[in-house]
């Protein structure tokens, strides 16, 4: 790197304060041009606010931004994308029911009275020829995988010219395959001399891609280092401020009878197409079975299914040998299945109700909860304290109105609910996505634990390291379909990157 | 008692439906234009009453049409500044803001119209226009050219607004704003702009949409749009957002209601039979509302407030 | 979020408070002249604008033709049948000396409020149920009688033989009234046919317009119509030339040459015994019709058209009804 170059971007003293919060506190930054500098940093540890400040969206308490050496003077979005400013958030900033090309086009300063997009278009080509962003124009964003759709996001950046591009997670929703496509793309634009930040929680990339790494926690800057002078287990602790253990210890497993059988299940998805077209797997006693996949290969609609949420069209659920396909979510639960959903506040609590009526939710009806159809507040009092202090959950008191709790807590608190009725399966989905490290580290714990006390866990997850760290057998997801089950010891990033881009699986679709 | 199936019959119901259907018809373009961009305006009656009291009231004073239709277009032009003020500046739930805008325009119109002039007085409007040479078509040139001129500037508005919506940049904003506008706000666009513009558009041609009934039917009364509007709304979501969509809605409505009338007219249908086929339009547009929605989705950011950083 | 809730309640609240002005300024529609206590009283609730030239206006100009009232309060446009319940009942604690309800739909409210205030004279109407309650009058016209007589006059006069007739929904005064122009057109022997069209609406004024087109489509050159949504009827006619009879109220303004005639309510002609009784201290219980006979139904014909033997043979069929001579109901 050319230290001796001004920097594309300083960030001299930033605070910013929210009520009874102090988002950034005295927080520095540089990136320098061509430099791929990662921020790391679990949810809340100030990075989005410290991104919003760049880009206009707040205006800090103290502190500076400097754009080579000057006063940005960003004070809008449209300010920011004048200065060369550039940022990918986490949920894409595109207009599904548009083309590719609209949605690059939108916004742009040389836009005439009149749409012409075909201009555009030839832009988007030669964009994508130099980038290796291969993105179709005149294709609708609705029509787009995750993977591509962040491609149209970076050639709207390439598009306008930035000098510096913020990416929010971005590899959160990909294949290994993709991540790696994209790394290559990011390595061409530093080449150009463009300034990246790169925000992740996964310490792999951070130390596979950047030059230079700043690590936030509690809106402070912990650290700043660089890929070569350090290592995950350093860099982990300096986010979490302690120790961390990232992978969990997974005793022997001691595996019994099927539990969770799904044979043949067939499920239509919410856009009338068949999303699960055929699956077949088996959990049994004491061992975790995951399933790895990219987004959108009917995970989603599996899981649903086999909680009940969603009618199969075909095929069997068994849970202890009971047929349970296509039951009322009551009649599953019934049978044993207790379950963690991916949209944890549309499916897993109500965000209105406070942390105790969240925590009765499912046995709200039943003894000890509940006599002659009376509530025995004192019962339910004395059961959640105790769930909420067994499970860990941080809550100022058991009337908090949930959806003011953080993500980690909020999934603490759901499989505290989940757990407490002692059951025979457990399906968990996507069980640490959005939850910091602290609360994952013990979330894999606590699924560990179940499995060693004879509970059959199925993990559904798009995060192969959780994937890796959790199961006893790896199962990969393609196109609604469950294309190879090995044992985690055969599991290799690699392997489960082919099968789960459906390279190297033979006949797909047919059954 | 007559035979429907003779060809003056089906004339005449072509020709009647397209009268039927043109202050839907521009209620709803203005509604799809709001609704594009991600604006439920629910007032649309009540802005449509205003616009026909304004046109009336300045054609019984100045027996000048074409002043009365300026003045129903500007008192949309008003109502659509105090519903952007209301919704886009104040953030307003659009619902209840709406339907206070209906009681308001209900209201007021009356009040005037109580006020100023009292008695429903018959004005003069603007008589139909036949097209040079199409009118003198057979049986065609009666069913479309032989119209008011209004009726002509409102079909001739269809594909004004689909290509100001498919391609303008100003309706590639309306679009991206309506569906995300968080989208389009990070790249500039500014929401607030675009939906006011969209507001204005939509209440002036609800206020034009007024205006042509009151001078179409030379008259204005109490609640004189018996519902219309809310009508035109339901032709928005008939016509899936699509100004070609809204005009095959409304002039579905359009001839349907003819159809009935000459049916009556001919004493085709009499007694319950008669109260039935009343409601044949509002049927048809129920079920064809149920059939669109399980097909297309409404513009995702509809009735939803944007307000930057959430 | 809580700005955002702190800025809908403020326009929720700026809303509320245009509409309370609204309806301050609505409320005090009316013309009350005087609030003397010692004088009687009288309270009309009504479905439509006061002065619509149709069924409001009718009662509206019969009360002001009472004698010995010291003052009306009116409120009109009260479509929505609990919006008039609550006006009654208003008027009722009030102590007016009579409350009229004008119009069918208030039948049912009325009937409970009524009881409620046995010391309170209620008319109602177009009804001839009293519910056999000492304090509720109902008024009645029959409408068929001028109905009749604008029938035969328009048979008369048609040159294409075909005669329209617009009716709202096929009940009450609005039956009575097509029924009678119908069986009128019948009774001429020139072989005319009406053709009648109930558009199933009270309001639509479109639709009362397109029904017209129909009509004329069909070959119609006389037109006739009843309730409050005929104003878009008549600018139909006047501009194809139909001429136009009409009723309930006086409709001359509608067309100054094209009415021919109007069959007119003077409610006055019962109502004014209705006062006159409750201030000898009978608050009703009876029921009222006008009619030709009687002079609550009055044709009034425009002289500037010219019906020429058609008015002689309206007129001769007015001396006939009145006298009990025909039959002109369904």
């Amino acid at each position: 790197m050319a230290d001796h170059t001004v920097p594309l971007l300083e960030l001299r003293g930033i605070t910013k304060r929210f009520p009874g919060v102090l988002a950034n506190d005295d927080v520095h930054l540089d990136v320098l041009p061509g430099e791929i500098h990662a921020l790391l940093g679990e949810n809340g540890a100030g990075k989005s606010t410290l991104m919003k400040v760049l880009y206009g969206l707040y205006r800090p308490d103290a502190g500076e931004v400097l754009l080579s050496g000057e006063p940005s003077g960003i004070a809008t979005p449209a300010d920011a994308i004048d200065a060369g400013v550039a940022m990918i958030h986490q949920h894409f900033m595109l207009v599904p029911t548009l083309t590719v090309a609209e949605n690059v086009a939108l916004g742009l300063a040389d836009n005439g009275m009149l749409l012409d997009t075909t201009a555009v278009a030839g832009r988007i080509r030669e964009l994508s020829a130099r980038y290796g962003l291969h993105v179709d124009p005149s294709a609708y964003v609705w029509q787009l995988a995750v993977g591509e759709r962040q491609r149209v996001e970076i050639v709207k950046a390439l598009y306008r010219d930035c000098r510096l591009l913020v990416l929010d997670e971005p590899t959160a929703v990909l294949t290994p395959l993709e991540v790696d496509e994209l790394f290559v793309t990011l390595r061409t634009m530093a080449a150009d001399g463009v300034g990246l930040i790169f925000i992740s929680h996964k310490l792999d990339e951070v130390l596979a891609l950047s030059d230079r790494i700043t690590v936030m926690r509690d809106g402070r800057v912990t650290g700043e280092t660089t890929p070569g002078q350090t290592s995950k287990g350093e860099l982990a602790d300096m986010m979490v401020g302690r120790a961390v253990q990232l992978a969990p210890d997974r005793p022997a497993a001691d595996v019994g009878e099927v539990r969770l059988a799904v044979d043949g299940l067939r499920v239509m998805g919410d856009r009338g197409l068949e999303s699960v077209t055929g699956c077949t797997i088996e959990v049994r006693a004491g061992e975790v079975v995951g399933i790895a996949g990219v987004s959108g290969n009917g995970q989603r609609e599996l899981a649903e299914a086999v909680a009940g949420l969603r009618q199969p069209t075909g095929g069997t659920v068994a849970i202890d040998g009971t047929d349970v396909t296509g039951q009322h979510p009551s009649r599953v639960r019934a049978a044993g299945l207790a379950y963690v959903p991916e949209e944890r506040m549309r499916d897993g609590v109500v965000g209105e109700f406070t942390v105790a009526e969240n925590l009765i939710l499912v046995d709200h009806d039943r003894d000890p909860y509940c006599r002659r159809g009376l509530l025995r507040l004192g019962a339910i009092a004395d059961a959640c304290r105790d769930l909420v202090a067994r499970f860990t959950v941080k809550t100022p008191s058991l009337e908090t109105t949930t959806s003011n709790l953080s993500g980690g807590n909020i999934q603490k608190l759901i499989l505290a609910r989940e757990l407490s009725g002692e059951p025979r399966v457990l399906v968990a989905a996507q069980p640490t996505r959005g939850v910091d490290i602290g609360a994952a580290e013990y979330i894999h714990r606590r699924l560990i634990d179940e499995r060693s006390s004879g509970t059959a866990v199925l993990v559904i997850s798009e995060d192969l390291d959780e994937v890796l760290a959790l199961s006893d057998r790896v199962a990969v997801m393609f196109a609604g379909r469950i294309v190879e089950v090995m044992d985690v010891a055969d599991a290799t990033v690699e392997r489960l990157g082919l099968l789960m881009a459906g390279t190297g699986v033979e006949e797909v679709g047919a059954a | 008692m007559g035979d429907f199936f003779t060809v003056a019959s089906l004339v005449f119901v072509v020709g009647s439906g397209i009268r039927l259907a043109t202050p839907f018809l521009l209620a709803g373009l203005g509604e799809a234009i709001g609704q594009r961009s991600g604006v439920l305006n629910l007032g649309v009656d009540g802005v449509m009453l205003l616009g026909a009291f304004g046109a009336y009231w300045t054609i019984y004073e100045t027996q000048s049409p074409v002043l009365g239709v300026f003045v129903g277009l500007g008192v949309g032009l008003v109502m659509g500044v105090v519903y952007a003020v209301i919704t886009v500046g104040l953030k307003a739930e659009q619902g209840i803001s709406g339907i206070g805008i209906f009681l308001f325009g209900l209201g007021i119109s009356d009040l005037l119209f109580q006020k100023q002039v009292g008695t429903p007085f018959p004005i003069r409007g603007f008589g139909d226009w036949h097209v040079p040479l199409l009118s003198d078509i057979p049986k065609v040139g009666e069913m479309f050219f032989q119209h008011s001129v209004l009726v002509y500037v409102a079909f001739a508005l269809v594909p004004a607004v689909a290509f100001l919506l498919n391609r303008t940049t100003f309706g590639l904003n309306v679009r991206a704003v309506g569906e995300n506008p968080a989208a389009a706000d990070s790249l500039g666009v500014s929401v607030a702009r675009v939906r006011t513009t969209t507001i204005l558009m939509a209440n002036t041609l609800a206020g034009l949409a007024g205006a042509v009934l009151s001078i179409e039917l030379g008259i204005f009364q109490q609640n004189l749009t018996n519902g219309q509007g809310f009508i035109a709304i339901a032709l928005v979501y008939f016509g899936a957002w699509r100004p070609v969509g809204v005009m095959g809605g409304a002039l579905l409505f359009g001839l349907v209601s003819a159809t009935v009338l000459q049916w009556k007219t001919l004493g085709l249908v009499s007694g319950a039979a008669s109260s039935l086929t009343a409601m044949a339009p509002a049927v048809l547009t129920i079920l064809a509302l149920v059939v669109i929605s399980r097909t297309v989705g409404q513009p995702a950011a509809l009735t939803r407030p944007f307000e930057r950083g959430h | 979020m809580h700005k955002r809730n702190h800025r809908k309640w403020l326009g929720l609240a700026a809303l509320l408070a245009v509409l309370a002005l609204v309806a301050g300024a609505c409320g005090s529609d009316g013309d009350d002249s005087a609030g003397g206590d010692d004088g009687f009283r009288i309270a009309i609730v009504a479905p439509s604008a006061s002065n619509d030239l149709a069924f409001t206006q009718s009662i509206v100009d019969g009360v002001g033709a009472l004698t010995g009232v010291s003052a009306v309060d009116v409120t009109d446009g009260t479509f929505i049948v609990d919006d008039a319940a609550a006006a009654i009942r208003g008027y009722a604690e009030e102590g007016y000396d009579l409350v009229i309800a004008h119009g069918s739909q208030y039948g049912g409210s009325l009937q409970e409020i009524a009881a409620d205030f046995p010391d309170v004279a209620f008319a109602w109407g177009t009804s001839s149920d009293t519910f056999g309650l000492p304090n509720v009058s109902a008024y009645t016209a029959a409408s068929d009688q001028g109905g009749y007589v604008m029938g035969v006059m328009a048979a008369a006069m048609t040159n294409s033989g075909v005669i329209g007739v617009i009716g709202p929904i096929a009940v009450g005064d609005a039956k009575l009234y097509v029924d009678g122009f119908v069986n009128g057109v019948q009774a001429n022997s020139g072989g005319a046919t009406a053709n009648v069209n109930y558009i199933e609406s009270f309001s639509d004024v479109a639709l009362a317009a397109e029904a017209a087109q129909g009509h004329i489509a069909n070959g119609a050159d006389i037109l006739t119509g009843t309730a409050q949504m005929v104003v878009g009827a008549t600018g139909v006619a006047a501009e194809h030339g139909a001429k136009w009879f009409g009723t309930q109220s006086n409709q001359t303004a509608l067309g100054a040459d094209i009415v021919v005639a109007s069959q007119v309510y003077k409610w006055e002609v019962v109502l004014q015994g209705v006062v006159d009784g409750i201030k000898d201290g009978d608050l009703g219980g009876e029921a009222h019709t006008i009619d030709l006979a009687n002079g609550g139904l009055v044709i009034e014909f425009n002289d500037a058209v010219d019906a020429g033997h058609a008015r002689t043979l309206g007129e001769n069929t007015i001396k006939s009804i009145a006298a009990g001579l025909k039959q002109t109901g369904a």
